[in-house]
């Protein structure tokens, strides 16, 4: 990183030394000092308009706002700890907003995670003196066919239109009438539907923006967050997921700055139930019936080398393609691994944030050495394999393993004629399933933890997010078994969180990394956007097979 | 009125001035022949010489303006007229579109060739439809004549002028809420720091003048900084339009030079009060100043300095006239009224408070009040003043403000009798709206 001028300011009588150019609401962040704001975003442009961050300096006649002042060498600041004049303006500007608020907090979604609700607690918590009529505005207004509106809730931040403007620059977002009628609004004729368009509800510090598909739902407060990440494509987005009752209530993009700042596309953020389906495989199936998992595992000894194709599912996490990898080379090193995997054809708008890789760890797969040349090739070399009766056995890793396109009857009968088939997948309703010799049942994404590189090469952590049903067990653990019988144990690991470890602990350039590090915003294994330069040291031996994609 | 120096106003009454050939006719169109000889830096030294004053309100000198601008940025220098007077009160730019259009034009080309601006624009008042057609007449006129366009009078200087009219909205003619406005956005005025001098019109370097301002400067460059500066006071020189309105019995826009006596100008120019009544309150420069009561003008002269020192401001120069009879709560609620009705609607304090004010003051004039009524409105002007974007939050509190602390005691009554059971009726007022 380039060196940058450092200034001396003041904040609070402390002194301390930021970068010249930032501005003020940043720099105090850096001294541990929090200034509240509505309107400020760091990566949208600087608006101005909520009055919360207003400070004061020293020499100058009125109180300025923290966003849109840039660090000066000298300046003293004084923000709401030690000025009294701040404090009152900040209890003031959170008054007038609340004025025409509807105060719905009892129905609102927003409660329990709201910017109004914080700030007022903290800042003012005065009752209000405002004693006429409030303005009424639209409720329940749909902008689009994921977001609605409440007029009536809304501070006039104009996050969500800058996001329009300046990140999905689709501009369908404005602002109408003047005064105390202003309302956000959608350009007539227009519709809210990019698709990045569900961020806005992200940004909207309070509820005036909601999900449509998770209105009412739940309050937050019954509900568990989880950090963790989007497997929809090879982005990675960081997400922080609330679950109550194993069911999902709520996806919120986390703020990475490396990653995804702090958006999400809609199908990452909607589409979360795709990967988890409604009818679940719970206990192995032998030859179309249901079977104790020692006969399915006698079965699946059979498996021989020889024109063996192994189907794996491009979002095994790290471990478990290492794992596959170890399982390959034990005993089926003729065989040949395919990672299912299929370039998709991505809109302008849409390579913003979506990879065209919409396979979670292929990154995974190649840093585990599963990939041999070009992966989309492979994987159609596979299914025609697979169609000409050459392959004699296959084993299918993980539900994703065959593209639900790629399933159709005639492949699907090519597969039953194969001499041996195993599968480990999650769907009972799947075609697939009644096709195979044997059938393991696996956990889906959401129930697995483990470590994924993403497609700019930062590991990141995947977390639990629901509990897995009872009969279910992760892929990397029915391949252990299936080694184990064959008199090849791979793993000493009990679960996800003792197989990382191990992962980590096994993995020399890993032996001084915790799932804590990893946890948060991840690690670059290729140095970028990190300050310590040591780590591109580190982890660049592990790289080595990395960088096609 | 005859004894005052016409600058503006000469001529102003013959019937064809606003025509190309009235205006050449006596002697338009001769100093821009001249200005186009000089050396553009010599006409920003000879306007700065001068001590002219912006005359949209704020009062900021017209020459230190221009040298803000950078000259060496690659970017294209634009110039606006700003003709969106819509400040309560103001209406004296109106007279110089309508019946002088080409004198402004030829400000803007002195202007222009001083700032070496190839592109100005008149960003005129929604509601001036007439003036527009004027100005858009003489621009089209000018054109034929190649007063504009590729090579002004022969020369090699080229400046195209367009006419752009407001769609209604009273910040506009606050300077960046203009420049958006003009760009075809919501008219929402910008955050300063970058001011428009370096980052104006589609980012480029912009200087925003009032429509007087420019059309003084034919004057100017005619006779001299120095002659100008001459005139009126030492720090407020040169004349200056006043629309006068309200209880008086000449309504109208008179120029005179800077330094007049208030209480002459009420007595001559504007006839006296109406019906021979008491002068109670002047409004001295548009809606957005305090007022000054009729005690406080013996010796306040009409120039910057001596209105400041009486404590309220020149501004635009809408000299408002209020008689004894006036109530003025009411006065306080109709402009409370006008500014909720204005306010942009982009930061908090102005939009909330306004609105509140406003139902406050409503709630006052309407036989509601409370006690605490008066101490909540000087605490949210308080929390409004200095904390929004741009200045109309200081505009919106001035009224209110100053309403309630010259004359208290009007508010306390309409107080008293309703806490006394005794309330206003609604019938008893003014209030239309």
């Amino acid at each position: 990183m380039a060196e940058t001028e450092l200034v001396k300011i003041t904040i609070d009588d402390k002194q301390i030394e930021v970068p010249k150019g930032m501005n003020l609401v940043e720099a105090a962040a850096s001294t541990g000092t929090f200034i509240p704001h509505y309107c400020y975003h760091p990566d949208l442009s600087i608006a101005g308009n909520c009055r919360m961050c207003q400070i004061e300096i020293e020499g100058r006649p009125k109180l300025e706002i923290a966003c849109n002042t840039m660090v000066q060498d000298g300046m003293v600041i004084r923000t709401h700890h030690t000025s009294k004049l701040v404090e009152d303006a900040q209890a003031a500007t959170l008054e007038f907003i609340l004025i025409n608020h509807p105060l719905d907090c009892t129905v609102c979604d927003q409660s329990g995670h709201c910017k109004l609700q914080d700030y007022h607690y903290k800042y003012n918590a005065q009752p209000s003196r405002f004693e006429e009529d409030k303005v009424n505005k639209v409720k329940a207004q749909p902008l689009g066919p994921h977001v609605i509106l409440d007029g009536e809730r809304c501070i006039m931040c104009t996050r969500c239109i800058r996001f329009c403007d300046e990140v999905a620059e689709t501009s369908e977002l404005g602002m109408l009438n003047r005064g105390d009628k202003s309302v956000i609004t959608v350009g007539e004729g227009q519709q809210l539907d990019n698709p990045l368009s569900g961020s806005v509800v992200d940004l909207c510090p309070v509820g005036a923006l909601t999900h449509r598909d998770w209105r009412f739902n739940s309050r937050i407060w019954y509900t568990r967050e989880t950090e963790s990440i989007c497997t929809g494509c090879s982005t990675g987005c960081n997400v922080k997921v609330a679950v109550r009752d194993n069911q999902v209530v709520q996806v919120k993009a986390r703020y990475n700055e490396f990653v995804n700042k702090e958006w999400m596309c809609d199908e990452g953020r909607y589409g979360f139930h795709r990967f988890i389906p409604e009818n679940r495989l719970l206990s192995p199936v032998l030859k179309g019936s249901q079977c104790s998992i020692e006969q399915a595992l006698a079965e699946a000894k059979k498996l021989s080398a020889q024109n063996l194709y192994i189907f794996i599912s491009p979002d095994l996490t790290l471990e478990e393609m290492t794992l596959v990898k170890k399982f390959i080379d034990s005993k089926f090193s003729e065989a040949t691994p395919v990672v299912a995997y299929r370039k998709r054809e991505l809109s302008e708008l849409e390579a913003k944030l979506i990879s065209p890789n919409f396979a979670a760890n292929i990154m995974g797969a190649e840093a585990a050495g599963l990939v041999n040349g070009n992966a989309q090739q492979n994987y159609e070399d596979a299914l025609a394999a697979l169609r000409s009766g050459k392959a004699e056995s296959v084993l299918f890793i993980g539900e994703r393993s065959l593209f639900a396109e790629d399933r159709t009857d005639e492949l699907l009968a090519s597969v039953s004629k194969v001499g041996l088939s195993i599968g480990i997948l999650a769907d009972a309703d799947s075609s697939l399933v009644r096709a195979l010799s044997v059938v393991f049942p696996e956990r889906v994404i959401a129930e697995k933890s483990g470590l994924m590189i993403n497609q700019i090469k930062r590991l990141q952590y995947l977390d639990r997010l629901l509990d897995f049903p009872v009969g279910t067990e992760s892929a990397w653990r029915i391949l252990d078994r299936i080694s184990a019988e064959l008199g090849a144990k791979l793993t000493a690991a009990k679960n996800d969180r003792d197989f990382t470890l191990e992962f980590f602990a096994s993995h020399e350039n890993f032996q001084h990394t915790t799932i804590q590090d990893v946890k948060g915003q991840g690690i670059a294994l290729d140095g970028s956007g990190e300050t310590d330069s040591d780590k591109r040291e580190v982890y660049s031996p592990f790289l080595t097979a990395l960088g096609k994609y | 009125m005859s004894e005052h120096l016409q600058i503006l106003l000469k001529d102003i009454k013959e019937p064809d001035l606003h025509t190309l050939e009235g205006y050449e006719k006596r002697g338009g169109y001769q100093t821009i022949r001249k200005v186009l000889q000089m050396d553009p830096l010599k006409v920003i030294e000879e306007v700065k010489a001068s001590g002219l004053r912006g005359r949209g309100g704020a009062g900021f000198p017209t020459g230190l303006k221009w040298s803000f601008v950078p000259r060496d940025t690659g970017k294209p220098v634009y110039l606006l007229m700003n003709s969106d007077e819509s400040e309560p009160g103001t209406f004296k730019d109106r007279v110089l579109l309508e019946k002088n259009p080409h004198l402004c034009i030829e400000g803007m080309l002195i202007a222009a060739w001083a700032l070496q601006s190839n592109w100005s624009c008149n960003y005129i008042r929604g509601e001036y439809a007439y003036p527009y057609e004027r100005f858009n007449n003489a621009v089209k006129e000018a054109y034929e004549k190649g007063y504009l366009g590729d090579g002004v009078f022969g020369s090699s200087f080229k400046h195209d002028m367009v006419t752009h009219r407001g769609a209604g909205a009273y910040i506009c003619g606050e300077e960046t809420g203009l420049i958006e406005s003009l760009e075809g956005k919501k008219g929402q005025p910008r955050l300063k720091p970058p001011y428009p001098a370096v980052v104006g019109v589609y980012g480029c370097p912009t200087v925003v003048n009032n429509t007087e301002t420019l059309a003084t400067l034919p004057w100017i460059m005619q006779h001299g900084g120095s002659e100008y500066a001459a005139i009126g006071t030492e720090k407020s020189t040169g004349t200056k339009l006043f629309s006068a309105s309200g209880h008086i019995n000449k309504p109208g826009v008179y120029e005179v030079e800077l330094g007049y006596p208030i209480l002459d100008f009420i007595k001559n120019e504007c006839g006296g009060i109406l019906d021979g009544k008491e002068l109670k309150c002047i409004i001295p420069g548009g809606s957005s100043v305090p007022v000054l009561k009729a005690d406080e003008l013996e010796g306040v002269n009409l120039d910057y300095e001596s209105i400041q020192a009486a404590g309220s401001m020149l501004g635009s120069g809408g000299f408002i006239v209020m008689d004894e009879t006036t109530d003025m709560v009411e006065v306080a609620l109709n402009l409370a009224h006008f500014y909720a009705h204005e306010s942009c609607g982009q930061c908090t304090p102005c939009r909330e408070g306004g609105h509140w004010i406003e139902k406050i003051f409503k709630r006052i004039a309407f036989g509601q009040g409370t006690e605490r009524d008066m101490d909540l409105i000087k605490d949210l002007c308080k929390q409004i003043g200095g904390h929004t974007i741009c200045p109309f939050g200081d505009a919106l509190i001035t009224p209110a403000l100053s309403c309630m602390k010259k004359y208290p005691d009007e508010f306390k009554i309409k107080i008293e009798r309703a806490l006394n059971g005794n309330p206003v009726k609604a019938t008893d007022l003014h209030y239309t709206f």
